[in-house]
């Protein structure tokens, strides 16, 4: 038996949802597996824009372009990661909470999410003006190297989590 | 599965493959990465990108051919792709390869380290298959009549659900019964 659950967290992984997960000796390890195939993608597809607008490769295409190619393949990988990774959550999801990791892994995807707003809702609008230039605005490649960054980070949290769950208390 | 994957391993148990990877456990380079907290983690990073890089790579061809994305031809999209397919493929066995020495008996003694082994060796043999099919197709191909044979799509989604399994196995090693 479980104990009462004393707060949110608690609430969560001893819902039946999180139990299940749980105690299956299949579930957590497949699902883990799902959000890593996921999460490649993400990174894999997100760095060849990164690239381009860094001016590191693919310079003889058109940024727009290489943006269309891949994004729809990002966004349904992300969509894979978040369901995957809500899933993973529920199992533990008092252990990651206080897992400084886990929080800067969700600090470090918003940052992710908010650097990719700002450059679409700014620099991105006049894409067609520069991207024929040799060299991009500072913005876009500013961006580019903070996508970069971000994605870094979340991939060394993740990892990070793995090694540290169940340490904090 | 759990039955033969069990009996896979306690055969390892039974070959020369024990002796060796303990002596490999005593290597000065072995234990300098177990010593350092930062080494795994850094090199699992680095394994980790470089797949991100190789998946990438075989899903933006496979989109390719099946004229699903690409805005650049097939030759130019072969020749972009294949170069970072190659490297990433590089910094995959580097990174693991140097992983090994970090949990050498956990790995070798594991049916499943075995497995995902056998199918890294098919998807690098599938991938030259591929790029090659790939280089005579578009040396073949004319104009506006680019048409791709059954044989590159297949291998395409093939390279794919290889990629796929072979991440589920490197998960799955930390679980296999040992």
């Amino acid at each position: 038996m479980y104990p009462e659950p004393t707060n949110l967290w608690e609430r969560i992984e001893y819902s039946s949802l999180g139990i299940t997960i749980a105690e299956s000796t299949w579930m957590f390890p497949t699902i883990e597996t799902l959000h890593v195939i996921a999460l490649v993608t993400v990174i894999g597809t997100i760095a060849i824009v990164d690239l381009r607008l860094i001016g590191v490769a693919s310079k003889g295409h058109r940024v727009s372009l290489l943006a269309k190619d891949t994004l729809p393949l990002t966004w349904a990988a992300f969509a894979l990661a978040a369901i995957t990774g809500g899933l993973l959550f529920v199992s533990k999801a008092s252990s990651y909470m206080i897992n400084p990791y886990f929080l800067w892994k969700l600090v470090l995807l918003a940052l992710a999410g908010l650097n990719m707003m700002y450059l679409h809702l700014t620099t991105w609008r006049t894409v067609e003006h520069w991207e024929r230039d040799p060299s991009f605005p500072f913005q876009a490649k500013l961006a580019g190297w903070l996508s970069l960054v971000f994605w870094i980070g979340v991939v060394f949290c993740g990892r990070m989590i793995g090694f540290t769950l169940g340490v904090f208390y | 599965m759990g039955d033969f994957l069990y009996g896979l391993t306690e055969w390892l148990r039974s070959t020369a493959l024990v002796d060796f990877a303990l002596n490999v456990s005593e290597w000065p380079f072995s234990q300098w990465v177990v010593s350092q907290f930062w080494a795994i983690p850094i090199l699992q990073m680095v394994h980790i990108f470089a797949i991100a890089g190789s998946f990438a790579a075989v899903l933006m061809l496979n989109l390719r051919v099946f004229h699903l994305a690409g805005h650049a031809t097939l030759a130019e999209t072969a020749r972009r792709y294949t170069r970072v397919l190659w490297w990433s493929l590089g910094f995959v066995i580097l990174s693991g390869v140097l992983m090994l020495f970090g949990d050498t008996v956990r790995n070798l003694i594991n049916s499943v380290f075995w497995i995902k082994m056998v199918m890294v060796v098919i998807a690098i043999v599938l991938a030259i298959v591929f790029a090659n099919n790939l280089g005579r197709q578009y040396r073949t191909t004319t104009g506006d009549t680019e048409v791709v044979g059954g044989g590159v799509k297949a291998t395409a989604i093939l390279l794919v659900i290889l990629w796929c399994a072979i991440m589920f196995a490197g998960r799955w090693i930390a679980y296999a019964p040992a």
